[in-house]
């Protein structure tokens, strides 16, 4: 099966990188509150799950839970991690926009952006 | 902790979050919003639990859909029970789509059924919707009401009154005035208008568009003549705001337009397009008009009983009238709706209470197929239910399977009542209505909300058969082996029992009908009406006697060259019309109150022949008649009167020769009698009558032009050729409308003839789907009883005896649901009554000609799976159970 995938939208961008840099704790409430962290904006924890499982529907993402680990013996949180498609889409997405800032002058920019 | 959390927000996560992972969310959440709370106050965390609900509320209902749809779940959460709630909708519609797929004929026999009902009542909602719910298109509509007897006041009344109406702010008249329009070249043109007094619109309290409407002084001799036009013919006259000002020649007059009406309004019925003010003539005292009035402030038509009172005693102290038409008796006040819509009420409720009781008809055909779908799938809901499936789950099941037939059904149904839709309003008598009755949206819309409703009446019934078990087992057992009698059934049989008394109202009304229409057909209209064509035309108003006549004469003989024209004639009323033009005549020489109600009619030599009238006594107009009428030095008019008229004046002598007085200023000398002709509506008592020869007066503007043709099947054929001839020969004479004779006498039988076959057809509907309701439930029976029956004939019982007990079965449910119905139908044929002639509404004729096909639909329906049943082999059905 090719993997000709669409590009990532910009949000699902974020989710996957917030998923890869949360490590073993991905689970919904952490990815939310990792990119709230770092961009500084308030995110709505629905519009994070809807994402996160159309990623997994993508095949970008995978889910579990590992049994017996959670609060009181039961299933654990729901975990997410990236799938090897995932990766390479999203190193494909990093890749892109690298080659769209090559060559751009960014102290051109810097200055625009103060006038 | 949990109840700091704001109720809404948790309560809108809990129902939006997916299951498997809520309740672990919701846990977080409120711990986050503690935090908040404590480091930023309850405001700004309560404000934060806000925006996460609301922003997260678009993004999970989008992934419901979207999940629910894919069938996508996730893996880890396939261990958990539950789900969301759409997906579990979307996996039934898709399950029943799948179901209804694998059976098309079951699925083709529901949703034709249930959209034949569902089209037909949505195509009579949307008739009956301009007529019954929509709002007049006047502000003052609730305030205004019409007097007694419209069409009888004459214009020295209403001056005399103008001012002393008490109770009322303002009064105005009108009547009917149809004109003639000539526009350059074009041929004349005729328009359906109304010509009031000054202040019409302002009772109304109708506003122009463009424009104004009359003002006061424009209805007085001598003022500027001034229309306003309707939204429509401002359109024709080039639909720019240059109209107005413009001059139109109307009945050879130039008149003013001052006033366009807006799109959709309409007074007295939408096929009026010019509205004229009228000179008034306080000395005038010929009558037509009607009198509308705006009652003062606090005022209802329930509470004018002493204003009208009143006004009855200034009447009754300036006017003096006679025994026909005394304005004094009678009186009162009529609402604005009732007045303008209220004659076609009774036939659109009538055709609506029809059309939804077949609706209910299909619902209760339908009902009987689920239900038997129901029956022959226990296995499958026995397995579900022992997998785990609930009697709520498998609930939801047979609801959404009735909701997708309802759907398709409202679908197809929407389109025939966009098919159908036109032939219906043509075939009420709603007369204009028809023509401006639109299909819009509002009808696709109630087809849908029909359908909706159907399907919930449909699954009512095999829920019930569900439910009435308390739990699925008690359902579903005994499904597979039946006793010797079978499985209950009489739900089944329930459902029969209806819908035979369903489809026995529809036929015992059909039934009224075709007896009252057989009796109005009955009533001899004293004339031969096959083979006559009519040609009605008007005239200019500013002619005098001589132009007209003289023109009259050229079209008939223009007429009479026309092929397979065998006589032609003309005459200022036709018969069957509902009457007009009276007065009363007396014989000469006796004393006033001895006149007796005649109506006058003026026609040519040849009207006698060839409306197939028959001579009595004496002669009809022959050339000295006219030789007479050239010679203007003195008055010599000759009339030939009618049987009725010689009954009342002349019971025991001869009348040839005698002369009367009455409406002309000169006596009149009968030479002839003929038969007597329904020359008022055809229901009327006979009255007398009075024919001038046309030479000799004139009366009014319109006329007719009757036309005989040599074979009695090419009287609508010559209507082109004599329409054209009349516009060559006489061109000033505006063609209102041609038809036959035979299309008359059917408007006068009236609207009962219309409804009937209207109600024929729909009662044919109701046998129809009763007749597939018996069989499907006789079938099932005998079906289920198979082994029953095969036991019984493998023991020596004859097949014709088995044949003869399941046709009985059939029979005793027709008979029941014909009791049942005939009851209801005693209650309701009352609808009709307005409709019935010679008939009681509730005749026992019709009744029982309604039972008896009732009955013979039943047998034949039963018939068929008892033959079935009755010659099967014993052997086989024995080996196959």
């Amino acid at each position: 099966m090719r993997d000709e995938q669409t590009p990532l939208g910009a949000f699902e961008e974020q989710i996957l990188v917030a998923v890869l840099r949360s490590r073993d704790d991905a689970y919904g409430m952490e990815v939310r509150r990792e990119i709230e962290r770092v961009t500084g904006r308030e995110l709505a924890i629905g519009a994070v799950y809807a994402t996160l499982d159309r990623l997994e529907a993508k095949g970008l993402l995978t889910s579990g839970r590992a049994f017996g680990n959670g609060a009181g013996g039961g299933p654990s949180r729901r975990r997410f991690a990236l799938s090897a498609k995932g990766a390479r889409a999203l190193a494909d997405t990093r890749a892109m926009r690298e080659r769209l800032w090559q060559g751009v002058d960014v102290r051109r920019l810097l200055s625009l952006a103060r006038a | 902790m949990r109840s700091r959390f704001p109720r809404f927000p948790h309560a809108v996560l809990r129902t939006l979050l997916p299951r498997a992972e809520r309740d672990e969310v919701l846990a977080e959440l409120e711990v986050e919003y503690v935090q908040r709370a404590g480091a930023y106050g309850r405001r700004a965390a309560g404000g934060w639990a806000w925006r996460q609900a609301m922003l997260s509320a678009p993004a999970l209902m989008r992934w419901s859909w979207w999940r629910g749809w894919s069938g996508f779940e996730p893996r880890a959460n396939a261990y958990r029970p539950g789900g969301n709630v759409f997906k579990n909708w979307l996996t039934d519609a898709r399950y029943a789509t799948r179901r209804l797929r694998a059976r098309p004929g079951y699925t083709m026999l529901a949703v034709l059924t249930l959209a034949l009902g569902i089209g037909g009542t949505a195509a009579v909602f949307g008739i009956a919707r301009p007529l019954i719910l929509d709002p007049l298109p006047y502000a003052n509509a609730d305030h205004v009401a019409f007097f007694w007897r419209p069409g009888w006041w004459n214009e020295e009344e209403y001056s005399y009154l103008r001012d002393k109406f008490p109770g009322y702010q303002r009064v105005a008249f009108y009547r009917p005035a149809d004109v003639t329009m000539r526009d350059g070249n074009a041929p004349t043109r005729l328009l359906v208008g109304i010509s009031s007094s000054w202040d019409l619109f302002d009772v109304l309290g109708a506003r122009p568009m463009l424009g104004r409407t009359f003002r006061s002084g424009e209805d007085v001799a001598g003022a500027e003549p001034v229309v306003v036009v309707s939204y429509g013919l401002w359109r024709e006259l080039g639909g720019t705001p240059g109209v107005i000002g413009q001059r139109i020649t109307l009945d050879g007059t130039p008149r003013t337009v001052v006033g366009v009406m807006p799109r959709g309004f309409w007074f007295p019925d939408p096929a009026v397009r010019i509205w004229q003010a009228q000179a008034i003539n306080p000395q005038g005292r010929n009558g037509s008009y009607a009198l509308v009035g705006l009652m003062k402030p606090g005022l209802t038509v329930p509470r004018m009983g002493p204003h009208v009172a009143a006004l009855v005693k200034t009447i009754s102290e300036r006017f003096k009238y006679g025994e026909n038409g005394d304005k004094t008796r009678d009186a009162y006040v009529k609402p604005l709706r009732a007045e303008l819509l209220g004659k076609m009420t009774p036939a659109v409720v009538a055709t609506f209470t029809a059309m939804a009781l077949i609706l209910l008809i299909a619902c209760v055909n339908v009902a009987a197929l689920m239900l038997g779908q129901v029956e022959g799938r226990s296995t499958e809901l026995s397995v579900r239910a022992a997998l785990g499936a609930t009697l709520g789950r498998i609930t939801q099941q047979l609801l959404i399977e009735a909701v997708v037939v309802g759907l398709l059904a409202g679908i197809v149904g929407a389109g025939l009542a966009f098919f159908g839709f036109r032939i219906l309003a043509q075939s009420l008598p709603i007369g204009v209505w028809a023509d401006s009755a639109r299909f819009d949206w509002t009808m696709f819309a109630a087809a849908l909300a029909i359908a909706m409703v159907a399907a919930l009446v449909v699954a009512s019934v095999p829920l019930f058969s569900l439910w009435r078990h308390g739990n699925l087992r008690g359902a579903l057992s005994g499904g597979r082996t039946s006793g010797i009698q079978g499985r209950g059934g009489r739900l089944e049989r329930g459902l029969v029992v209806a819908e035979v008394a369903l489809a026995m109202l529809i036929a015992s009304g059909a039934a009224l009908l075709v007896r009252s229409v057989t009796n109005l057909y009955a009533i001899d209209p004293g004339v031969r009406t096959t083979g006559i064509a009519v040609v009605d035309v008007l005239s200019s108003r500013s002619w005098n006697g001589d132009q007209r006549i003289r023109k009259l004469i050229e079209a008939v003989d223009a007429l009479k060259t026309t092929p397979g024209v065998r006589s032609v004639a003309t005459s200022m009323r036709l018969p069957l019309l509902g009457g007009g033009n009276s007065w009363s005549e007396v014989v000469e020489g006796r004393p006033a109150n001895e006149a007796v109600f005649t109506y006058f009619r003026i026609v040519s030599p040849e009207y006698f022949e060839t409306m197939g009238m028959r001579v009595k006594q004496g002669r009809t107009f022959d050339p000295t008649d006219i030789a007479a009428a050239a010679d203007t030095s003195h008055h010599a008019m000759n009339i030939v009167v009618n049987e009725e008229l010689v009954k009342k004046l002349f019971p025991n002598e001869s009348p040839i020769g005698r002369r009367l007085v009455g409406g002309f200023d000169w006596p009149q000398t009968i030479v002839g009698v003929v038969n007597t002709v329904a020359e008022g509506a055809l229901t009327d008592k006979p009255e007398a009558t009075v024919y001038f020869l046309d030479r000799v007066a004139w009366f009014g503007n319109g006329g007719s032009f009757v036309i005989r043709t040599a074979r009695p099947q090419d009287a609508p054929a010559v209507l082109d050729d004599a329409r054209r001839t009349i516009q060559r020969v006489a061109p000033e004479f505006a063609v209102q409308s041609v038809t036959t004779m035979d299309r008359v006498l059917d408007k006068a039988v009236g609207p009962a003839r219309q409804i009937m076959s209207l109600l024929t057809l729909l009662s044919g509907l109701a046998l129809v789907l009763g007749a597939i309701g018996i069989y499907g439930v006789i079938s099932h029976f005998a079906a289920r009883r198979k082994r029953d029956w095969a036991i019984r004939v493998a023991l020596g019982l004859p097949g014709s005896r088995v044949i003869a007990h399941i046709v009985r079965q059939g029979v005793v449910l027709a008979l029941m649901g014909i009791v049942v119905g005939a009851v209801a139908a005693a209650a309701l044929t009352r609808l009709l009554s307005t409709f019935l002639y010679g008939v009681s509404s509730v005749d026992p004729v019709a009744f029982a000609g309604a039972s008896a096909a009732l009955i013979t639909i039943g047998a034949v329906a039963a018939f068929v799976p008892a033959r079935r049943a009755g010659t099967v082999d014993p052997a086989r059905v024995l080996r196959e159970q």
